[in-house]
């Protein structure tokens, strides 16, 4: 008996050993679990752009109008905040800004703007085009009357904060949820069963002092050291060293060529706070391809200039950045055009007119005109080197930004931006992170195939919405039966390989 | 004469299978020892070397991750999404050959040709040559400006712009001639209106200028004989599918003559199974051509034969006073086809290849006589497709050589001096010539005689029209910048605008963004705006026609002129006697004929046709010389002299071939189906120049056979007589013939020729089949690809010989015994099934679990319908960026194929009948494939697709080992990338930089299917980037998916709709009705699989008469 007993600390020992590596194994399962639950289904109500029937004045409700608000794209022009103005007016107060006018009014300026200025009825109307000129409202002949009263909710809601409910997570949801933290019981466990260990290592011991005293043979003690350097307890050492090293090796291999977090310079200074998260632009409103393409697409140019012929000056850097898009594009900020043959000039005629555009604005913002030669030199060259590259022989200001690529998914995986915005109704921030709140945008996700599966296994297919899911006869008759309530993506084949790998 | 076998069989060793060929053919990957190699040449030094410098490398590239940047557009244009693919409509022209296509492109930059169905003429069929065409662009060997060429060489500076532009070398040329130059301007046929306004121009300009139009491989009797019969220098419209009695002398229709996209199309229209009648085609000719393996019946005469018979048919039909000298047996066969000609009248159609102006007046007095005219053969609208004159091209090497020539100019693919008779006189007397221009875009034979090239665009880059056949208009638009101008190079100038330069025309508006669509524009305004009426303003007609690719006006309203008119679309032909025919020969005979893949040589240097197999040789990169196999009845055969014994292996024998005094070196090949005593040889090989040099890769391959071509009366023969084929004189080593690569399975006969079979009870190879009902369960034809690997039986092998191919693979039969051939399928089905049934795992409870629901994908081919073009096989190459490995490693077994296209013979031993039969991988429910990968690289989607997975490939092969079928592909070199290491990289020719390598080349890379790497397996997956394309639509769109959201690359590509794709569980879907057909069957069913591709059996209707 004794002689199986003196293997039982080592055995303990071992569970303890298993029990740490345990944890951190779970550990690992448990971070993707909390990302994979992070995802937030898009309600499909809220993206549907139906129209609410109409409503009395200042009835409307502020849910509804935040769903119109971005489903009809308003804050491309008009700021999320409603007190800054951006390619269009701050909405904050219109209500009161227009109450001296019948309400139709307001209602017909937002259904059709450049009718009701034509129509020479509303000298508010007037006034606000005196503003504006020459910048256009879109029409959007598709909003009821009741469907303005909404968005009037909702402008006034975001305004005054009146009327705004109450919802938990109405920013979209990232970042782990809150989990239990198992954490402490693996290391109380794990304590006890060393102690268990010890305490068990000490009888053996002693009983193993007991019968050799008792069969006569004088009996010795080990020493620590001897205990420390007996071959059982050296051998034990290197099997527990090769099977650490083994799995931190193999854990660390896979983590080569992945690149969480990665957060490189940019050419340009682009804030997605401020134009997805101050201004809440809508993501695909740039990243157009995002919907209908494998690519999300980075924007062109010109879609910069969509708005960026109108604001000029940026709220961050002043010219400094904005001025990079004119130079790639050719465009002239002072005569508000396009320059003629833009391609064909050299990178000092270039600089030429950005200098004197953007010397023009520090002396309109009243600034040390002491320090204007540094400042216009500064931004200058920091344009010729956003725009060109040495690398690969691109020598001209003019042309394309070469932005730095985050996303890099290798040659053999093969992603569809449109198979997760448009069918699958995925948020952006499920795999990209709360960018709305990124200064300079990082890879928020491992991008990792163990994080697609898993997402993959759990997210729900929009099974009832799309009559292309009709194919799966036998799921429908299981969810009406009530057998079954979902169907996941792997369900239907989200884990074969060729859907991503051919 | 030979026994008529009712078998089917794969090649010549197989029917006098050795045991050591049994052998060779027994493994998948069976190669010659790639130690003794001569290519692989690596010393212990190296070893250390790439040891050392791998280990940095690998250190390095550890250590960091690249910075990959993401360039937007500056203004993104309307059209392009990045990501999606934007087609356009164009159309693929090169001389003759015409095919309205679809071009995809993505990002701007085209990358897979697509046939254009809205096309009366092609109806969305392509060719080989039309899918290959795309690499042409990419081609590393074009010139990327004008240059001055002497003494065979461009004269180039370092940097490119330092080169002399377009002004310069317009400014030296219009000083070198003279209004009153006497100018030839040489080109194959021109079917582009516009292109001949612009000579006309030229014309204008220089009165003494003529237009030398010709043909390689000439049609000009039949336009002669047209023009003395009708009063029109054209073709008629054939309607194959209204026929239901072909004949064909020596017109290879399916394959290379006048419009094969069109006549296959027709072809197949007339021979559906379903239906009560099927139409027959006999076809008669000496060296089997595409058309002739795919004929019911074949009757074999001489090349020199072939005039008589048309005689002797003529007298025969129409009661002429012509007599024939013809072998009797061959006589009593013509009389039963004039017989059944007469039987078929008005719904019969006669066509001959011939070049004799007699003969083809013959042919056409013998339409008359059946009544084809207005009924399979009409006149309203002509074809426009072939132009050329032989005595045009004559002349002008006449002229040259006389000194009566100031100026030429050879427009794109013509190759005056190399591709004609005439090519030494010409190219010897080019310098007689003060000015000498080519606009050829890649460098060739004449181009680098001439004194300057002005290169012209790839039809990818150009603007264009044709007019293929009369008011049959389609427009070619460019879907992509010019490339060389795009990159800092002068570029090339489309020949068009070239003429019009040069003749100062002020048709040409020069400040114009874009000339020459200017230009077409204005053409189409004055003439084909003007003969329509469904427009009224002409812009809207220029975008619909643009947006089509193709527009249709009334009959007759032609917007170029033709050489004569018909007066009235009737026959005019007087009796003719048999004295203009070509006397029967003497000797040996050698026929000349032309490849699907290369045609009259000016595809050579694609090697994506290289490598494409001959249909019916089954060779590639080269052309051989097909011997005829003789059979004694009993079981042997032998070649012509017995050459070529151990084809199989790779080697071959080479013969000294002379014709008339001059002699070259050839390997031959035996050839099923070649008369005796001939031979059959394919021209357009051998080309010297096919690019710049040091990048070309398609120059000596194979010989030359232009300057063998005899001329009689006026028009070059595709004959010879008098020939003399020694015996061997050296052997080929290196002899790349995919006959014997991926042997599918083989049953094999004792000594005495008896069947041996496999008694599974006892294990013993017996040679008595089945007695009893009983013993049918366990005694079965002995399947040497299997059992010997399965029982390890090599000792009992040592008696066999033989081996007919009897597994399910092919199923044949007549039309007029269908019934039975349903009989024999089912029968065979059931048995299959009865012993897939002995199973653990009942596949019906599989199928019931995972394909009940959901998408079912799966693929049937109607091997009726398939005439084994080859469209298919670079559609696949181009669609799923499949490597091209170069002879070499073709001969070692090592081409990359996804889809290759099987040739089984069936029928008389010595002119047999062929099948062809596209195989791909099957896509197996049960598939020995996946069982066997030992990292789960193989695997089953719940779709049916069998799926492989790159990145997890190790190359263990075990996988290629182990599949019946065997069509997985091992990348045993880095195909496409380009390695560090020269031993990896596969070289082609003598290129310096191996092909697929080169940043330009790339560019025709699909950028939705992966590059794959070194070592590891490939195989057909269905191209399952279009079925997750097409899935997506449907899920977008939010509607069930439709058959039409899934075609694979093979299946449009295909002209006469053989294959269909599509999802089982579509009720009603195209692929669900298909797999009805009571003649399908699975290929080796009873080894359960559970395959995903059906193919429906191959029928023929042949005239019993003519088989005895």
């Amino acid at each position: 008996m004794t002689y199986h007993l003196k293997y039982l600390p080592s055995i303990l020992l071992a569970c303890c050993l298993l029990l740490s590596g345990g944890s951190l194994f779970s550990q690992g399962e448990l971070a993707d679990e909390v990302t994979a639950e992070s995802i937030v289904q898009d309600d499909p109500a809220t993206s549907a752009t139906t129209s609410v029937g109409d409503v009395g004045e200042g009835a409307g409700d502020y849910g509804n109008g935040k769903t119109l608000w971005n489903a009809n794209g308003c804050g491309a022009c008009h700021a999320g905040n409603m007190k800054d103005n951006l390619t269009g007016p701050a909405l904050g107060g219109v209500q009161e800004r227009w109450a001296a006018e019948p309400r139709e009014h307001l209602y017909r300026w937002v259904q059709n703007s450049q009718a009701l200025i034509g129509s020479e009825e509303s000298a508010r109307a007037l006034a606000v085009w005196n503003d504006w000129t020459p910048t256009v409202m879109s029409a959007y002949n598709n909003l009821s009357d009741g469907d303005v009263e909404h968005l009037l909710a909702y402008i006034k809601g975001q305004y005054t904060g009146v009327g705004k409910p109450v919802v938990a997570g109405e920013v979209v949801a990232v970042g782990p949820a809150e989990e239990t933290d198992n954490t402490w019981l693996f290391v109380i466990l794990g304590g006890a069963l060393l102690l268990l260990s010890l305490i068990l290592a000490r009888i053996t011991s002693n009983m193993q002092y007991m019968v050799a005293s008792k069969e006569g043979m004088s009996p010795t003690r080990r020493t620590l050291l001897e205990v420390l350097t007996s071959k059982g307890m050296i051998a034990f050492v290197v099997f527990a060293l090769v099977v650490l090293g083994g799995y931190t090796t193999v854990n660390h291999a896979i983590e080569l060529g992945r690149q969480q977090d990665y957060q490189p310079e940019q050419p340009i200074k682009f804030s997605h706070v401020t134009h997805s998260g101050l201004n809440q632009i809508e993501c695909q409103y740039c990243h157009d391809g995002a919907r209908r393409s494998k690519h999300s697409v980075i924007p062109a140019v010109n879609t910069c200039m969509n708005c960026h012929a109108a604001i000029k000056v940026g709220s961050n850097y002043g010219t400094a950045e904005i001025t990079k898009i004119y130079a790639a594009i050719g465009y002239d900020p002072i005569e508000d055009a396009y320059i003629k043959d833009y391609e064909q000039l050299d990178n000092e005629e270039v600089k030429e007119i950005y200098k004197k555009w953007i010397a023009q604005e520090y002396i309109k913002a009243e600034r040390d005109l002491d320090e204007l030669e540094n400042e216009v030199e500064a931004q200058l060259e920091a344009i010729e080197k956003a725009l060109t590259n040495e690398y690969t022989g691109d020598e001209k200001i003019a042309g394309p930004v070469e932005w730095v690529r985050i996303h890099n998914l290798p040659d053999h995986a093969y992603f569809n931006h449109a198979q997760h915005v448009t069918v699958g109704n995925l948020k952006c921030q499920n795999c990209h992170g709360p960018v709305e709140e990124m200064e300079l945008v990082y890879q928020y996700s491992p991008l990792s195939m163990g994080w697609c599966i898993n997402c993959h296994r759990q997210t729900e297919v929009q099974f009832k919405d799309n009559d292309y899911y009709k194919a799966y006869e036998r799921y429908h008759e299981e969810i009406k039966s009530g057998e079954r309530t979902a169907v996941t993506v792997e369900e239907i084949g989200g884990l074969n390989c060729q859907r991503c790998h051919y | 004469m030979s026994k008529n076998n009712k078998k089917v069989w794969l090649g010549t060793d197989q029917l006098e299978s050795s045991q050591e060929y049994l052998k060779a053919t027994d493994s998948e990957l069976s190669i010659p020892d790639a130690a003794e190699s001569p290519r692989l040449e690596s010393s212990r030094r190296d070893f250390l070397k790439y040891l050392g410098f791998g280990m940095t490398a690998a250190t390095i590239a550890s250590c960091d991750i690249p910075v990959r940047k993401a360039i937007p557009y500056v203004s993104k244009p309307d059209t392009i999404v990045p990501g999606v693919a934007t087609y356009f409509a164009s159309t693929f022209v090169q001389g003759g050959d015409y095919v309205p296509v679809l071009v995809k492109t993505r990002e701007g930059r085209p990358i897979k040709i697509e046939g254009n169905s809205t096309s009366p003429i092609t109806s969305g069929g392509t060719s080989a040559r039309a899918q290959a065409s795309i690499l042409g662009m990419y081609d590393t060997s074009r010139f990327d400006g004008p240059y001055r060429i002497q003494e065979g060489k461009a004269i180039a500076k370092k940097k490119p712009m330092d080169n002399d532009g377009y002004d310069v070398i317009d400014a030296e040329i219009a000083a070198k001639m003279p209004a009153s130059s006497r100018v030839r301007i040489v080109s194959h046929t021109i079917m582009s209106p516009s292109l001949l306004v612009a000579v006309a121009e030229f014309k204008n300009r220089f009165p003494a200028t003529e237009h030398v139009q010709y043909d390689p491989v000439s049609c000009a009797a039949l336009l002669d004989a047209n023009l003395a019969d009708f009063g029109k220098r054209a073709v008629p419209s054939y309607h194959f599918d209204k026929a239901d009695l072909i004949v064909s002398i020596g017109a290879d229709f399916l394959g290379t003559w006048i419009s094969p996209v069109q006549f296959a199309r027709d072809y197949v229209q007339g021979r559906k199974t379903s239906g009560t009648k099927m139409n027959r085609h006999i076809q008669i000719e000496s060296s089997m051509s595409l058309t002739g393996s795919n004929a019911d019946n074949r009757i074999l005469v001489k090349p020199s034969e072939q005039g008589q018979a048309i005689a002797a048919l003529y007298v025969a039909v129409t009661g002429g006073s012509a007599s024939a000298t013809l072998p009797d047996a061959t006589k009593v066969k013509i009389a039963a086809v004039a017989k059944e000609l007469i039987r078929n009248r008005t719904h019969a159609i006669v066509v001959s290849g011939s070049n004799n102006l007699v003969e083809q007046r013959m042919v056409n007095a013998i339409n008359n006589a059946i009544g084809a005219y207005g009924s399979t053969i009409t006149t309203d609208r002509w074809s426009m497709q072939r132009k050329g004159s032989d005595q045009a091209i004559a002349k002008f090497a006449q002229d040259l050589e006389g000194g009566a020539v100031d100026a030429v100019i050879v427009l794109d693919g013509a190759n005056p001096a190399w591709d004609n008779p005439w090519a030494g006189q010409i190219a010897a007397n080019l310098s007689k010539a003060k000015l000498s221009i080519s606009t050829n875009g890649i460098p060739n034979e004449t181009t680098l005689l001439c004194q300057y090239v002005s290169p012209t665009h790839h039809y990818l880059e150009s603007w264009g029209d044709v007019e293929a056949v009369e008011g049959q208009l389609s427009l070619i638009q460019p879907t992509i910048t010019p490339i060389f101008a795009s990159v800092g190079r002068h570029g090339t100038r489309q020949e068009g605008q070239s003429l019009l330069t040069w003749a100062s025309s002020d048709k040409l508006d020069k400040v114009a963004e874009q000339p020459y669509m200017a230009f077409v524009f204005s053409n189409w305004e004055a003439t084909a705006f003007k003969a329509q009426s469904g427009f009224s303003r002409f812009q809207a007609f220029w975008d619909s026609s643009l947006q089509d690719g193709v527009v249709t006006l009334a009959p007759s309203t032609a917007i170029a002129s033709e050489e004569g008119t018909a007066t009235a679309a009737i026959y005019s032909g007087v009796g003719l006697n048999a004295s203009g025919v070509s006397k029967v020969g003497a000797g040996q005979e050698v026929s000349f004929f032309e490849t699907v893949n290369i045609g009259n040589g000016v595809y050579a240097n694609n090697p994506w046709l290289q490598e494409v197999p001959d249909p019916v040789t089954r060779t590639v990169w080269g052309n051989y010389l097909t011997i005829p196999v003789s059979w004694d009845g009993g079981y042997e055969y032998t070649a012509y002299q017995g050459l070529n014994p151990e084809e199989y292996k790779g080697i071959a024998d080479m013969v000294d071939l002379t014709i008339s005094g001059a002699t070259q070196k050839i390997t031959v090949v035996r050839q099923f189906g070649q008369m005796p005593e001939t031979f059959g040889l394919a021209l357009g090989y051998g080309r010297t120049v096919t690019g710049v040099s040091g990048r070309a890769i398609g120059h000596d391959v194979g010989i030359n056979v232009y300057p063998w071509l005899p001329v009689v009366g006026g028009y070059v023969q595709y004959f010879a007589d008098q020939a003399t084929v020694s015996g061997a004189v050296d052997t080929e080593e290196e002899f790349a013939s995919v006959q014997y690569h991926h042997t599918m399975g083989l049953t094999t006969k004792g000594d005495d020729g008896k069947m041996a079979y496999y008694n599974s009870r006892t294990g013993e190879v017996v040679y008595e089949g089945p007695t009893t009902e009983a013993e049918k369960d366990y005694i079965q034809p002995y399947n040497v690809d299997e059992a010997t690997v399965m029982n390890g039986n090599g000792g009992s092998l040592g008696d066999l010989q033989g081996g007919l191919t009897d597994r399910s693979i092919i199923y044949q039969g007549t039309f007029a015994e269908l019934g039975d051939l349903k009989g024999h399928i089912s029968h065979q089905r059931e048995h299959a099934k009865h012993l897939n049934d002995q199973t653990l795992y009942p596949y019906e409870e599989y199928v019931e679990d995972v394909y009940s629901q959901g998408h079912w994908w799966a693929m049937h081919v109607d091997l009726t319908a398939c005439i084994g073009c080859a469209a298919c096989e670079v559609a696949c190459v181009a669609e799923n960026n499949v490597p091209i490995v170069g002879k070499y490693e073709v001969f070692r077994h090592h081409e990359m194929k996804w889809l290759r296209i099987d040739r089984y013979f069936y029928g008389d031993i010595e002119n047999p009948r062929a099948v062809y039969q596209p195989m791909m991988c099957q896509h197996c429910d049960n598939a020995p494939c996946e069982n066997v990968c030992p990292v789960n690289a193989s695997q089953h989607s719940n779709e049916g697709l069998n799926q492989m997975i790159y990145n997890r490939c190790i190359g263990t092969r075990y996988c290629a080992n182990n599949c019946p079928y065997k069509v997985r592909r091992f990348n045993w070199l880095d195909y496409t990338t380009g390695d560090l290491f020269s031993t990896n990289e596969p070289q082609v020719q003598d290129e310096e930089l191996a092909f697929g390598a080169d940043n330009l080349t790339r560019m025709v890379l699909n950028p939705d299917v992966t590059v794959r790497s070194r070592g590891v397996i490939e195989k057909c997956s269905f191209c399952t980037q279009r079925l997750q394309e097409g899935k997506l639509a449907a899920k977008i769109e939010k509607r069930p998916l439709r058959d039409s959201d899934v075609r694979t690359a093979c299946q449009t590509a295909c002209p006469t709709g053989a294959i269909t794709f599509g999802d089982r569980n579509i009720k009603g879907g195209d692929v669900s009705e298909k797999i009805k057909n009571p003649l399908n069957y699975l290929a080796l069913e009873e080894v359960n699989t559970q395959p995903g591709v059906f193919y429906a059996a191959r029928v023929h209707n042949p005239m019993e008469e003519l088989d005895a």
